[in-house]
Formats: C-alpha cells, structure tokens, sequence
C-alpha cells in the first residue's frame, strides 16, 4: 500500500483535507474502485469504534452518589471553598458594609488551627476533620484537638458531632498494622458517641491496585465510599470543615 | 466597588461559569479514559483526578474555546504518570465485554463491540490513544498532537498504523469488510 496516499486517504477519512484536496482524491476514487473501497473502509472502522465505546460500563462498586451527582458534588465544594475564601477576605476587607452572615459560610482553615467552627443550624455545631497529611504527630495533635472539644463541648451540655474523615495518606491514621493511635482511637471512640472516624474506600482500593496492599482497618474505623464525596457532602449539609 | 474588588468579583464569575463546564466534561473524559484503559474504575479514577486538578488550576487556562483540549490533556499528562505504573487488574475481559446499555440493544451490538474494543486492546498504546482521540473524541489532527505533545506528522503515522492493525485484526476475527457495520433495520 502506497505510505503517502494512505495518509491522505486517513484525512480524507477524517476531514483534515482542504475541500480543493478533496475534489481531487473524489476524482481519482472515480477512477479507481480500490480507492474508493479503502475510503469506504476507512469510515466504518470510524464509526464501529464510536458505536464500541458510545456506552462504556461504568464502575460496579457501590456509590454514594451517582457519577454526575459526585462531580457536580466535586465542583460545589470547590465552589464553597472559593465562596469561603472570598467571604473571607471581603468579611475581613469590609464587613459591616456587606451585611453578610457569616454563619453560612464554611469556615476553610487548611492549617487546622483556630477559627471557630460554624454553627450549622440548630444548636448543633457539626464539624468535620479531613485528614489527608500521612504525619501521624500531626494526627496525634488532631485527637488531642478533638478530645478537648469534645470534653469542653460535653461539659457545657451543648451538642457537638465530629467525623474524622481520613483519605489519601492521611489513612494510615486508620490502618490496624499502621496507626499509632489505635489505643486512643479506640477509648475516644468508645467514650463519646457523638464522634466518627471515617475511612475511605477510594484509597484503599487504590493502595490494593499501586501497591498489591490488603488494608485492615482499626475496629472503630467506619468505611464510605468516597471521602472528597464524603467531605462535600457534610459541607453542603451545613457541617464545618477542617482540612489536616 | 473598588477596581481591586471588581477584579475579584469578575475572576470569581468566570470560574463559577467554567467550573459548570468543566464538570460537564465528566461523560466524555470517562469515554476517552475508559478507552485508553478499559478499566472502568481506573477510568473513574483518571476522571476523578482530572476534574480535581482543572478546578484547581482554572487559572492556567488560557483560551477558554480551548478548554476540552486542556482537560483531555490534563486527563493524558494523569495517564502517562499513573496508569503505566499499574499492573493489569484481572477481570479486564468482563470490563470488555460490559455495556450499560438495555439487553436487546446490547444483544445485537455486542458481538461487533467486543470485537471492536479487543482490537483496539491489541494496539501499541501511543497508536490506541491517537486512534481514541480522533475517532471516539473526534479531536482534529492538531488538537490531538496538542494534547499528546507530538508533532502532528506523528499523530498521522501512527493513526495510519493503528488503523492498518485495526483492519488485519478485525478481518481475522472475521468481520467481513461489508460487515463491520451491521445496518439497523428501519423502525
């Protein structure tokens, strides 16, 4: 098979030639049926393999959400994280003049230190850990952090709920051959109710693909499906986040 | 308002509109991803990744009329990087075999659809993507070479060779020539 007219008989095919490009190999099928039948060819591969992957299956695993839900759900995080940035920014800028409740905001704080969380409706404050820094001291800082809130929050008798959502290498937090903190986790776990410790399933798929890794979790370790779905999710409900 | 103000307000309605957008990508990123690997998982994971890293980095994005050429390149930089890394996952077959459309319609498509896709399995990697991309996504030749960083005169030879492939091995699993496409009976 001639090389050059193979590739221009592909832009044919693909509608890469100038129309004065295609008058002339029009002209020359006329003349020459193999040609023509190549040409022709060439477009049912085309359109047998968008048939092939017009409807590819999609993953079997259990969802949270559906797949359009969790992207949109991806990018109203996102969308609240640049709303909390800017509300921050204009709040600090010029607050009395905009009159904005800051409450409905979500308190974004990437360094996990000290802004008061959110009230997220009712009495209730509801905040939520996510946890993604594989440093097990700074995770250790996060239990004493949550422990004192709790025990502070018990004690004036006011409502608090508090998940820790550990993802990506903050899992380690949760693994049973890894944590550091198993003990800990456990007597918090079992001391207050009000408090959840959450593993991602993403990532320990992932680490069973990358890495041939079985993970076993910690007993007081519950599983969701996603932990960016999951976070998003807990924002759009109204709950505080705090990224570690 | 300030000019400092405007500005922020002005940047932050851009992105609110292209993260509408990008989020609309989601189905045909998948498509694109789900081809090059055939794995349905990996391919949600490559989607996953692809979107995240586009909201993050919004601003790099120059030419908005540009903006599936630059998830879809985002989507291929995220391939090179992980999927190569990757063993094989077992059950591959079954992802092939897969479709989410009804019974009937699957029934009758899917002998040409598995034959398809197992064909394109068969393919080097560097001419399954440039096949994928102008027919599946149907990206021009300049925009395909954009997205894999190679000249365009590349993105050509290589679709030649896949298709040449394509044909030997779809005509040795015999789907005649006039068959590739089975025509649907008029309704």
């Amino acid at each position: 098979m001639n090389s050059d007219n193979d590739l221009e008989l592909n832009a044919f095919a693909d509608g890469e030639l100038s129309e004065e490009q295609q008058a002339e190999l029009l002209e020359a099928m006329r003349n020459d049926p193999d040609l023509a039948r190549r040409a022709c060819e060439l477009g049912q591969l085309k359109a047998s393999l968008r048939l092939a992957y017009a409807d590819p299956p999609r993953p079997s695993r259990p969802r949270v959400a559906t797949r359009r839900n969790r992207w949109q759900a991806v990018a109203a995080g996102f969308m609240l994280l640049a709303l909390g940035l800017a509300s921050g920014w204009v709040l600090h800028a010029n607050a009395p003049g905009l009159g904005l409740d800051t409450s409905r905001f979500v308190v974004f704080d990437p360094d996990g230190q000290g802004q008061l969380p959110a009230v997220a409706g009712g009495n209730e404050t509801r905040i939520v850990f996510h946890l993604t820094n594989p440093d097990q001291t700074v995770a250790g800082e996060l239990l004493d952090d949550v422990e004192a809130m709790l025990t502070a929050y018990q004690a004036d008798g006011r409502p608090l709920r508090v998940e820790v959502v550990s993802h990506s290498e903050g899992l380690d937090l949760l693994r049973e051959r890894l944590s550091r903190h198993k003990d800990r986790i456990h007597s918090l776990a079992g001391q207050f109710s009000n408090l959840t410790f959450v593993a991602c399933q993403n990532t320990i798929n992932r680490l069973k693909v990358e890495r041939g890794i079985e993970v076993r979790l910690v007993p007081d370790a519950e599983i969701i499906d996603s932990g960016v779905s999951h976070v998003v999710k807990r924002q759009k409900q109204g709950w505080s986040y705090i990224r570690v | 308002m300030s000019d400092k103000k405007q500005l922020l307000f002005g940047k932050f309605g851009r992105q609110r509109k292209l993260r509408a957008q990008i989020c609309a990508e989601g189905d045909r990123l998948y498509r694109i991803a789900w081809s090059w690997c055939h794995d349905s998982h990996q391919a949600d994971d490559l989607v996953q990744e692809t979107l995240a890293r586009a909201l993050t980095k919004i601003d790099s994005l120059r030419e908005e009329g540009r903006l599936q050429v630059w998830l879809t390149q985002i989507l291929a930089n995220l391939f090179r990087d992980h999927i190569r890394r990757i063993q094989p996952e077992t059950g591959l077959e079954a992802d092939i075999l897969a479709t989410s459309g009804g019974p009937e319609d699957a029934a009758e498509r899917s002998q040409l659809i598995v034959q398809t896709r197992q064909a394109i399995e068969s393919l080097k990697e560097d001419q399954r993507q440039v096949l994928t991309l102008v027919d599946i996504a149907e990206f021009s030749y300049a925009d395909t070479a954009s997205i894999l960083g190679v000249p365009v005169g590349t993105v050509m030879s290589r679709l030649s060779r896949a298709r040449q492939r394509m044909r030997t091995i779809l005509e040795q699993q015999g789907v005649g020539r006039a068959a590739v496409i089975p025509l649907r009976k008029p309704r």
